[in-house]
């Protein structure tokens, strides 16, 4: 019995690896006891539960998980493209452009989001007289995010060994060629896992947009809140609805992860 | 092959590994360099590759002078075959693709032609059977033999190849140095740096002992085995040729 309960709940030299059914035994029991221990704080609040006022709400519930899924991607799109240009800035011949793309790289991985967002916002969107909140709210999330996509590209091209640049140097490769054929076919392996990650935050990330009433999701739930006063209600369905974005990002961030760890 | 090297001067920082070299060697079809561990041998192949810039000298190879621009060196690289001791093949690409990747980007051959080349020197090395696999698949001796068809396929001028055999298990370096051999039957011209004396004495008509910033002892392979009068040469063939 106490093997039997060993090899279910504990991995070891002995026990390498769990079965299917140990495996969701383990997945039950801990969802249980979050369960439970929800279940208790709730219940210690003495909190009404209204579902049904905020059921009228659904539709801008739903209205706002659109947008937020609408900024993620075309925010992803846009920093990917931010984030290859800065990330390969940093080894152009030209300086200033290196230095350039080190800047912007320090300066918004150094800062709060919020401040960039009002900062954006604010100063720099009104200056250029934008005042679409979507293209606002997608451009800000890229450019964020591009700091961070950036880091990723760089530290992927230099794990790219020495010694085969030196090799594709000596077979009379430019330069253009050598990240071409030989550096970007091996990085784009590496990096797929971090930038699914990389996703994933900035799903989340957006949910800051709110704070210029862009009525993404979170400002939604604020919203109904803010017309409800059923807080609670009104912030559950916002937790559910990211983790339905964030949990398949993740998956796949596992399973390329698997997927290239042989590869290389 | 002609070789005219004169004050060649290559230091790392305050470390001077090579000190005003001179050198002048006629009709050679192929050299081998040995020497000390730290001495300069693969400083000074590397810079007959085009790979590393000297602070000072000049170098001649057959009717050429070196000029030490990025421009040029492109050029020159493209004519010179450079095999690494580590092999150095391309992770993510097939044997094939190892080969005909220079090919197609930097010689310009159509693809359909470079392909065929390619498996042409794979089947005369006797590896076509690994064409298709990736250098993880494959054994050190059959990845340094795919590193030395890549290189002989752009058909150099010369082929440098540094220690090609001192990665590989003891069970692998013949059919390597079989390789070699069959390139020098060819008159492929060499330079090779090597451990291997044996090899070395059967390859080679030139020899160059490179140690402490400079070249201490050359000739026939005959006459540095012999030449005695260095303590420092001495001492390194009372070593290597121990056991
Ligand atoms: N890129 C470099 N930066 C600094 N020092 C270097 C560099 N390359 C070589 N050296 C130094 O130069 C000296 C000569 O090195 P080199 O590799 O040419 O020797 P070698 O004769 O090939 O030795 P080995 O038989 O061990 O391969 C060594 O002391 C080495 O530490
Ligand atoms: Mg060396």
């Amino acid at each position: 019995m106490k093997d039997r309960l060993k090899r279910c709940f504990i991995i070891n030299e002995d026990n390498p690896v769990l079965t299917r059914g140990a495996r969701t035994v383990n997945i039950i029991l801990v969802l249980l006891l979050l369960t439970g221990l929800f279940w208790f704080g709730f219940s210690r609040l003495n909190y009404p539960f209204y579902w049904d006022t905020i059921w009228k709400y659904r539709v801008s519930f739903f209205s706002g998980f659109k947008l937020t899924i609408l900024i993620s991607l075309f925010s992803l799109a846009l920093s990917l493209a931010i984030g290859l240009v800065s990330g390969l800035a940093q080894s152009l011949p030209f300086v200033p452009f290196r230095v350039l793309s080190r800047v912007y790289v320090e300066g918004i991985r150094g800062t709060p989001l919020l401040v960039q967002i009002l900062i954006f916002f604010y100063v720099i969107a009104n200056a250029l007289g934008v005042n679409n909140r979507f293209i606002v709210g997608i451009v800000i999330m890229s450019i964020f995010s591009g700091a961070y996509i950036s880091e990723i590209i760089r530290s992927g091209v230099e794990s790219i060994g020495e010694s085969q640049l030196e090799t594709a140097r000596s077979l009379g490769f430019t330069r253009g060629q050598t990240y071409r054929y030989i550096i970007f076919p091996q990085v784009i392996s590496r990096i797929l896992p971090p930038l699914a990650g990389q996703f994933a935050s900035l799903i989340k990330d957006s949910s800051l947009l709110s704070i210029i009433a862009i009525k993404e999701f979170t400002m939604a739930a604020r919203e109904v809140n803010a017309n409800t006063f059923s807080t609670l209600e009104s912030y559950i369905p916002l937790a559910v609805g990211y983790l339905l974005l964030t949990l398949p990002v993740s998956a796949l961030t596992k399973y390329l992860e698997r997927k290239y760890s042989y590869a290389s | 092959m002609r070789l005219e090297i004169s004050g060649l001067t290559k230091r790392f920082g305050d470390h001077v590994v090579l000190d005003r070299v001179d050198l002048s060697m006629r009709d050679v079809k192929s050299l081998v360099i040995v020497g000390p561990s730290g001495g300069g041998k693969t400083t000074l192949l590397r810079i007959l590759a085009g790979l590393e810039r000297p602070e000072a000298g000049r170098v001649h190879i057959n009717d050429h002078e070196l000029h030490f621009r990025e421009e040029y060196l492109r050029e020159y690289r493209k004519r010179v075959g450079m095999v690494f001791q580590a092999y150095n093949l391309f992770p993510h690409l097939t044997a094939l693709e190892n080969i005909t990747l220079p090919l197609v980007r930097v010689h310009g051959v159509p693809a359909a032609k470079a392909r065929e080349e390619a498996l042409a020197l794979l089947e005369r090395f006797d590896l076509a059977e690994h064409a298709y696999k990736k250098p993880a698949a494959l054994s050190g001796g059959q990845k340094q033999r795919i590193a030395i068809s890549r290189a002989v396929a752009i058909k150099p001028e010369f082929l440098l190849l540094d220690e090609p055999t001192s990665a590989l298990d003891p069970e692998y370096t013949a059919e390597v140095l079989d390789l070699i051999e069959e390139l020098h039957e060819e008159e492929m011209r060499l330079m090779l740096v090597t451990h291997e004396m044996g090899f070395a004495k059967m390859a080679a008509d030139r020899m160059l002992f490179i140690g402490d910033g400079g070249i201490l002892a050359q000739g026939t392979p005959e006459e540095v085995f012999e030449h005695r009068d260095d303590v420092r040469v001495r001492q390194f063939f009372e070593k290597v040729l121990k056991y």
